[in-house]
């Protein structure tokens, strides 16, 4: 470990400040992330999510079509979902070191961590399930079918509860850990995913789960807000003296 | 901040402030076309969803919306030119226009519940979730000018740049619903 970790600032970004080992944890949220991308768009095919209001013999068409790929991709992503929680750890320790104190960065942590459960895990299990157990009552298995997706992509409100404790530590920090914009984009992503909310109620249109409002415009802000937050983290921890005190 | 410093190019209140208020109008003007486009494809069914806005309590939220805005903006000058108590007086009337305005917009709601026009006909769902976005704006807005309030009333602090930036997000609160109202209520 300690190889890869005095190696990874060196060779991969322009700075050479920051601790080894922070550094070290900074390159798991990328690349847990490109994973997660390649795992949900590729391989198990819930982004760009299939359609809400389809018949029960089409959605066991979807599970037989991808039937292999979703194995492979959900069975991949039960073992590297403990990436999410470790990309929840750089946010949690740059966090900590602003000025408001922890309390903010434990209600991110635990918001994160909660919602990762309906948000990553639930839908992994509905589907390997539904793709693993083809003898079932074709109506289960459509029933997976909603509820993989409907958890995957509305359960939002631990994510929303995160943002807002990022926004607030990021307004009331005096360090200038993360620029006070970054708190306004995380508000963003607030309002994006309570709007999500809507797609329980519906099964076509803008606001069902595949709609243009409650998911595409959705996705877009998440983007951005991903990207600026890999940025962002990376001139936290580069601007991290590595001599400065652990934290407690 | 660098922008501050010069007084040809001064940029009132702060960069990321800008940020989110021009991010912000992006988000919205996604909403807004995508709005356009549903309507565009069943224009009868939205202009017969319109009929049971009330025009009035939108003309109604709107004046007292601008007069917000008003009040705010001389609370601006006011800061500017050191009358920290005036600027107080005038933020605490826009935060009052603001507090009306959430309490005629949450009983339009509760108007069009109790007469049926729920988010089951698409023109309403857009009209709710549009409308909801925009009162979560209003809140967080009122929170806003409760920090202006606090940096006024300290002397230590008393920040023009602070008072300022909390009034780039009030008029732009206000600007998007003179949007708003425009889009759901008078096109026709």
């Amino acid at each position: 470990v300690s190889v890869l970790t005095r190696s990874g600032p060196k060779a991969d970004g322009p700075t050479s400040d920051g601790k080894p080992d922070v550094w070290f944890v900074y390159w798991i949220f990328p690349g847990f992330y490109a994973a997660f991308g390649v795992i949900i768009c590729l391989l198990t095919r819930v982004t760009p999510p299939p359609r809400p209001d389809i018949t029960t013999a089409d959605k066991i068409a979807f599970f037989t079509e991808h039937r292999t790929t979703m194995q492979i991709g959900f069975g991949l992503l039960l073992i590297l979902l403990g990436g999410a929680a470790v990309s929840n750890g750089i946010v949690v320790y740059h966090m900590k070191r602003m000025t408001v104190g922890s309390v903010f960065a434990y209600g991110y942590l635990g918001g994160m961590a909660v919602g990762a459960l309906p948000g990553f895990l639930l839908v992994a299990a509905c589907f390997l399930t539904a793709t693993l157990r083809v003898d079932r009552n074709p109506e289960v298995v459509g029933m997976l079918y909603d509820l993989g997706m409907l958890s995957y992509n509305g359960s939002l409100g631990c994510f929303s509860a995160a943002y807002l404790a990022l926004a607030i530590a990021i307004l009331y920090d005096k360090n200038g850990i993360f620029p006070k914009w970054f708190a306004y984009v995380s508000i963003w992503q607030i309002v994006t995913e309570v709007i999500a909310t809507q797609m329980f109620v519906f099964y076509s249109g803008p606001f069902a789960w595949n709609g243009s409002i409650a998911f595409w415009w959705s996705v877009v802000v998440f983007s951005i807000w991903l990207c600026a937050l890999i940025a962002l983290l990376k001139k936290a921890t580069a601007r991290e003296p590595a001599d400065s005190p652990a934290l407690d | 901040v660098t922008q501050t410093e010069s007084p040809r190019t001064h940029l009132p209140g702060d960069g990321h402030m800008w940020v989110m208020v021009i991010g912000d109008m992006v988000v919205f003007a996604g909403y807004f076309i995508i709005f356009m486009i549903y309507r565009a494809m069943t224009p009868e069914a939205f202009l017969s969803s319109q009929q049971h806005l009330s025009i009035d309590l939108g003309a109604v939220n709107t004046v007292i919306l601008l007069t917000s805005s008003w009040f705010i903006a001389c609370s601006v000058l006011a800061a500017r030119s050191g009358d920290h108590e005036r600027a107080i007086r005038l933020t605490y009337g826009g935060g009052l226009c603001g507090t009306l305005f959430i309490a005629i917009k949450s009983y339009e709601w509760w108007a069009k519940i109790t007469d049926g026009h729920t988010n089951s006909d698409m023109f309403f769902s857009f009209y709710y979730v549009i409308t909801g976005v925009h009162l979560v704006h209003v809140v967080i807005g009122l929170i806003v000018l409760g920090v202006t309030v606090r940096e006024l009333r300290n002397p230590a602090r008393r920040r023009v740049s602070m008072v300022e930036s909390g009034a780039v997000y009030w008029h732009m609160v206000d600007l998007l619903w003179i949007v708003i109202f425009a889009l759901l209520y008078v096109m026709r």
